[in-house]
């Protein structure tokens, strides 16, 4: 079970991380690159839709319990499992090259501030409007690209060597790989 | 392309209605007790994973707040470079005052003790053309109502005189000035001579040196002289301290005696000084002197000799002092030898 431990660990790490240090920082205009995201992101590549959705699920309950606790418990859990699920259903599209995971985690992260914000506005938050959501959608994706090269390209690294010790799921041949990558 | 299954969709419905649940229960008002246990099971967490964050990150962070202040502290620091240049300015300019108004104060009471009338001046450059004469500028002039001839004083003793005068500035011959001779006596009016510059006197240390017309006077280390004055007060007024005779030069067979003497004013610190110009209604004698130090310098205990008995001088010796001859005798040092046999007494 490495990947599972090597998920929980990750998850753990980068909750942490995220929330002891990344939100502690005095980042310019109050928004800083989202870990966890990002590590959801790449564990739901290599995962199916369930996994994925799991990850997510827990790691944003790991974020909704830890301070400072501005918003509903539950919140970023909910959109976080719905992000891993989605990207985990990604994961088999055949044109593949080396940015892929890149793009799919601008997508995610704007999705993951879409969806907050969209949650929000069911939930009647004050704080959340049309234009603060953009612009702290855009400013998050921005800052978490900034620092993606420092999380998925170790991680995507990590999980293909775990992988490749066993039998990876069907369509992760390792010629395709080799051809295309 | 999307890759699920009916048992990946069953979960995330779970997954969402268990996350919809969760936010339901904890927006009621006053929260619910599972989410409450959550929520400090994550500070729990979240306080000591911060500490050492904030421990391992200290450098870090510091670093960071530095880069993020930087453009800003550059400007900052050039500001307060800037008001740190203005205010040493400031301190200096200060103490420079500070030292001024001590000088101009130690030279009204000197002049306002002689009464005399000066007109305060500030030693602008010390000229020294050719490195000769001993001379100084002063920002007074004829404007002021300096003219030449006339006393130049500060705080502690005699300077100089004007030697010339222009509208708004005047050349001060220092008495240290080897042209420069003035005629004096010790204090307690005890015996007449004169001082010279001797400022460029080869192989001669002291920059004054005293000689006394009576070559059997005797004269000690430690008395002090004041000007004698000289005839209607011009160029030199009475009662102004010169110097301390520091030592006494054996000259057998010579005419006079001649002894070297400490000018009362430090020359290389000229600063604030005052033209006399009008010199006391009667001579102040030797009032001006500071108070003798505690050491006994003098052995000869002359009891004239204390600055405050100056009333009990010797009559004869006022008379001399303001007689024309003794005017003469300070202009011109060759006049000098008639002088002592007619000052016995």
């Amino acid at each position: 079970m490495g990947r599972t431990a090597s998920a929980v660990i990750a998850i753990v790490f980068a909750v942490l991380l995220q929330s002891a240090l990344v939100n502690r920082l005095p980042l310019p205009w109050g928004v800083g690159p989202d870990l966890v995201v990002l590590v959801v992101t790449a564990l739901a590549l290599r995962a199916t839709p369930s996994a994925g959705a799991l990850a997510g699920f827990t790691a944003g309950l790991a974020m909704d319990v830890m301070p400072p606790a501005e918003h509903e418990i539950g919140r970023y859990a909910l959109v976080l499992g719905v992000a891993g699920y989605m990207v985990g259903s990604l994961r088999d599209t055949s044109w593949r090259s080396g940015l892929w995971p890149y793009g799919v985690a601008a997508m995610a992260v704007f999705g993951v501030a879409l969806g907050y914000a969209f949650v929000g506005a069911i939930l009647a938050d004050p704080r959340v409007s049309l234009s603060s959501t953009l612009t702290l959608g855009g400013l998050s994706v921005v800052m978490t690209m900034l620092v993606s090269p420092l999380v998925l390209t170790p991680m995507l690294k990590v999980m293909r060597r775990l992988n490749r010790d066993r039998f990876g799921p069907i369509g992760e041949a390792p010629w395709i790989e080799g051809v295309l990558r | 392309m999307l890759r699920d299954t009916s048992r990946s969709r069953l979960l995330l419905g779970v997954l969402i209605v268990l996350s919809i649940a969760l936010i339901v229960l904890d927006s009621r008002e006053g929260g619910h007790p599972v989410t409450a246990a959550a929520r400090s099971a994550g500070s729990a967490v979240f306080m000591p994973a911060a500490k050492s964050v904030s421990t391992v990150a200290e450098p870090v962070t510091g670093f960071y707040e530095t880069l993020a202040a930087a453009p800003d502290a550059r400007r900052r620091i050039a500001e307060l470079r800037e008001r740190n240049t203005e205010l040493s300015r400031q301190l200096a300019a200060r103490d420079n005052d500070e030292g001024r108004m001590r000088q101009l104060r130690t030279l009204l009471n000197l002049s306002g003790r002689g009464g005399y009338t000066i007109v305060p001046a500030h030693a602008v450059t010390r000229l020294t053309v050719q490195g000769y004469g001993d001379t100084v500028t002063l920002d007074v002039g004829h404007a002021d109502g300096v003219r030449s001839n006339m006393t130049v004083v500060n705080g502690q003793g005699l300077v100089g005189r004007v030697v010339k005068v222009s509208q708004h500035t005047s050349t001060l011959l220092l008495i240290t000035d080897t042209g420069s001779s003035v005629g004096a006596r010790l204090e307690g009016s005890k015996e007449i001579g004169m001082i010279t510059g001797r400022s460029h006197t080869v192989g001669k240390e002291s920059m004054l040196g005293f000689e006394l017309m009576d070559a059997t006077a005797s004269v000690s280390k430690g008395e002090r002289i004041v000007t004698l004055g000289s005839y209607r007060q011009v160029p030199f007024v009475p009662g102004v301290p010169v110097g301390t005779v520091d030592h006494v030069e054996d000259t057998p067979g010579a005419l006079t005696r001649t002894a070297k003497v400490i000018p009362a004013v430090d020359f290389s610190r000229l600063d604030i000084v005052g033209v006399v110009v009008e010199g006391p209604a009667t001579d102040p004698r030797d009032s001006l002197l500071p108070p003798k130090p505690e050491e006994p310098t003098r052995p000869t205990s002359e009891p004239s000799a204390e600055p405050g008995v100056q009333a009990s001088a010797s009559p004869e010796a006022d008379s001399a002092e303001r007689s024309p001859r003794q005017t003469e005798s300070e202009q011109d040092p060759s006049a000098s030898p008639s002088e002592p046999a007619r000052r016995q007494d």
